[in-house]
């Protein structure tokens, strides 16, 4: 679904991505992991075509990012770490932007609203102004938009950040669900004890270079992630 | 304790003096000192004026022994500058303070933050306060010898009178928070009081002499009148003549008002600061929707984002209500306007449609939306980036939101100004298709200026939309682009006619239209999509 290849990003003269590649499949949850600057949102960005990049290419579901970015757009989902909305409309306002903008029918936008409306216990508060709302239910509001559409491909940077504890079992749920329906997941976290739970496979990286990905097995082993994660960063001092 | 936040209220008060709110980075000491010698050259003009007006009281009403009428008119204006000048400063430094839980959650009394908060309020009310009452102290001791009691009554007065200031501020600023804060739709709501507020300073701006004139005529009648309805000032009057008792009484009446002010607000300020008072939150019920197209989603998006704010609304926006204005006007006098020209000599024949068109023009500048609409996409501007659209969409809806709200009253105008002046065929067709093109113009400078300079890291959407070039670009460089062709037209009127003018310039404004469309299509979107 999700092909990074040889991608390289640089800011100014400094390389923030240095020859990326990573596969992730349909129905995979892939894990991203790495200190603060390591290189995921700059990862995750490119492959949502905000960010353009140097060298190498991105494919979704076997278009080229470059090529077709609207057509790739279309099949995607993009959850930011910070969920910067529009504030000066309501949540109900917001959805049926999104739902317009990715062509969702009326029928099916009303039941997913409703359907993802309840389960993240936002339905009440959608006729409030965006501005009103908390962190977390504009983390949630984002979270909805994105699975309007019901993309292929969702790209989360730090998801979990800001939802309380309901929430967050939620969103996990509702990605192991999306997964078992073809969809895949790529997504940042810091928190590596959700990562060993969550992912099928999960991926290092270091300096903007990849350091070390596959399944959960291959990776960490016997070890915990926490343990291997900690033992790559020495490694690499 | 006191003194400390004595500091740091008044280094927040006069933070624009120092800090660049752009950047919100500290200025240079040349900095700060060449924008603090800026404002003081501006306050110098606007005291220049009131110089003039207490010039033109001074004399016949001090002649009449009505000195302290003098006086208590300066003052009264006085206290309107110093309240329009400090009241939203009121309501931000006193009801949304951001330090008010820091503060309150020191051991700190409430009543000391309280003071701080209000001494801030009381130095900018005097810092307006004083461009009315310099100038007035100066042409009374310009006329009269400073003797007695005089020269420090009259140095003590301002003083005094900023009390009355502070407490109209505050009981204004707390009207403005209970609007902002509890009506349903502020956005309406404050752009009619602004409108409301503009056509009152309008009127008493372009009635201010006749009243004068109206006192100087019947100098006794008003001072008899200003007596009984403006106790406080006529004591201040007689206060700064030199009368100890007046002085006495006029200060007391401001100190017991004030203190009147401050014990209410002292027992709800930690109310005031820390509640929530917000509407009730309104509860979604579903209802039926219609899907639309992506491009109507992004052009209600650009519609939302400019109703959604006053501050918006207020400054790109102000043509389209004045236009509309124009029209109705020139409709309701339109025999009036008809009779007038036809006082003018030999009339201005043809050249008269050019002066229409331009005329027109001119009022069309005064809407810029699309000047700030990419900055303030801001910290969204992911959005439009990760959903499936175009940066040409995204653009095509910016400019198609500046043309809808332009167009139509740009064009009732121009119907308008037709119906008055009846041109001849040719300019019936030329004089509309001339304002459509400009008003394109204006949209597509405004997009090409935003996306060259453009400012995505603000924190209030009063940057871009007020320090905006782009807004600058087209309002001003609108009204200069009118002025120059009618120059042109002035050096070129031996070899144009008034008509193959206009044509000319209908296929300039075209050529230009076109030229930057096409730059907005390809570059201007390759620079959208990378913002």
């Amino acid at each position: 679904m999700l092909k990074i290849e040889h991608l390289t990003k640089t800011y100014g003269s400094r390389k923030a991505v240095d020859d990326l590649s990573l596969h992730i499949r349909p129905g995979e949850i892939y894990g991203f992991i790495g200190h603060n600057g390591a290189g995921k949102t700059t990862t995750l960005k490119s492959c949502c075509g905000i960010l353009r990049f140097d060298a190498g290419e991105i494919f979704i579901d076997g278009t080229s990012l470059k090529a077709d970015p609207l057509g790739c757009k279309a099949k995607i989902a993009y959850i930011p770490d910070n969920p910067d909305l529009y504030e000066f409309m309501t949540g109900i306002q917001f959805l049926n932007f999104t739902a317009d903008v990715f062509g969702v029918g009326e029928t099916e936008r009303r039941e997913r609203i409703r359907r993802y409306g309840d389960m993240f216990e936002m339905t009440e508060s959608l006729a409030q102004s965006v501005g009103e709302y908390s962190h977390g239910m504009k983390q949630k509001l984002a979270i909805i938009s994105a699975l309007i559409h019901q993309p292929k491909l969702i790209v989360m940077d730090e998801p979990f950040v800001g939802l309380d504890p309901k929430a967050s079992h939620l969103l996990k749920q509702t990605m192991r669900e999306m997964c078992g329906s073809g969809t895949a997941i790529f997504f940042s976290t810091h928190v590596l004890e959700v990562a060993e739970k969550l992912c099928d496979k999960i991926a290092i990286i270091r300096g903007g270079k990849l350091i070390r990905s596959g399944t959960m097995e291959e990776v960490k082993g016997d070890d915990s992630l926490e343990e291997v994660f900690l033992e790559l960063e020495d490694d690499h001092d | 304790m006191i003194k400390t936040l004595f500091k740091k209220q008044m280094m927040e008060t006069f933070s624009w003096l120092y800090r660049n709110r752009k950047t919100g980075k500290n200025r240079t000491v040349g900095g700060a000192v060449a924008f603090g010698l800026l404002y003081l050259g501006i306050f110098a003009i606007l005291g220049f004026v009131f110089y003039g007006m207490a010039e033109m009281l001074c004399q016949p009403l001090a002649d009449v022994g009505l000195g302290w009428l003098f006086f208590a008119i300066m003052g009264l204006i006085a206290v309107a500058m110093g309240v329009f000048g400090s009241v939203f400063n009121t309501y931000a430094s006193l009801y949304l303070a951001k330090d008010n839980d820091l503060l309150l959650s020191m051991p700190i009394p409430p009543s000391k933050i309280l003071a701080a908060r209000l001494s801030g309020v009381y130095a900018i009310g005097l810092m307006y306060e004083l461009i009315i009452m310099i100038p007035t102290v100066i042409v009374w001791f310009l006329r009269y010898p400073a003797e007695g009691w005089t020269v420090l009554f009259t140095l003590l007065i301002p003083l005094a009178l900023s009390l009355v200031v502070l407490t109209l501020s505050c009981v204004l600023g707390w009207l403005v928070a209970a609007i902002s804060t509890r009506l349903r739709n502020k956005s309406a709501v404050t752009v009619v009081l602004s409108l409301a507020f503009l056509a009152g300073y309008y009127y008493v701006y372009g009635n201010a002499y006749s009243m004068l004139e109206k006192i100087l005529s019947d100098p006794l009648g008003a001072g008899e009148t200003a007596k009984r309805v403006l106790y406080p000032l006529y004591q201040m009057g007689l206060a700064a003549e030199g009368k100890p008792l007046s002085m006495l009484i006029f200060t007391a009446i401001t100190a017991a008002l004030f203190l009147l002010v401050y014990l209410v607000l002292q027992r709800s300020f930690i109310g005031i600061a820390t509640a929530n008072r917000g509407t009730s939150k309104p509860k979604y019920r579903e209802k039926a929707t219609k899907a639309g197209s992506p491009d109507s989603a992004l052009l209600r998006k650009e519609l939302r984002r400019f109703t959604g704010s006053p501050t918006y609304m207020l400054n790109c926006g102000l043509g389209i209500v004045m236009m509309l204005i124009a029209a109705v006007v020139l409709l309701i006098y339109r025999d009036t306007v008809s009779e007038i020209l036809a006082l003018i000599p030999g009339g201005f024949g043809e050249v008269l449609y050019l002066m229409a068109v331009g005329a027109v023009c001119m009022m069309v500048s005064m809407n810029d939306i699309s000047a700030p609409s990419v900055s303030l996409e801001g910290k969204n501007i992911w959005l439009v980036q990760v959903y499936p659209v175009s940066g040409w969409q995204a653009l095509k809806a910016k400019l198609k939101l500046h043309l809808v709200l332009t167009l139509i009253p740009g064009l009732l105008l121009t119907a308008a100004v037709e119906y008055v002046i009846r041109p001849t065929l040719w300019f019936v067709l030329l004089i509309p298709a001339v304002t459509v093109l400009y008003i394109l113009l204006t949209a597509l400078i405004g997009l090409l200026v935003n996306l060259k300079i453009p400012n995505l890291n603000w924190t209030s959407e009063i940057v871009p939309i007020k320090q905006g070039i782009g807004v600058i670009a087209v309002l001003l460089g609108g009204w200069a682009l009118v002025a120059a062709m009618g120059g042109l037209y002035y050096a070129l009127r031996s070899i144009l006619s008034p008509l193959a003018y206009l044509g000319a310039v209908a296929a300039l404004l075209l050529l230009a239209d076109a030229l930057l469309l096409r730059w907005l299509k390809t570059r201007g979107t390759e620079i959208f999509e990378t913002l």
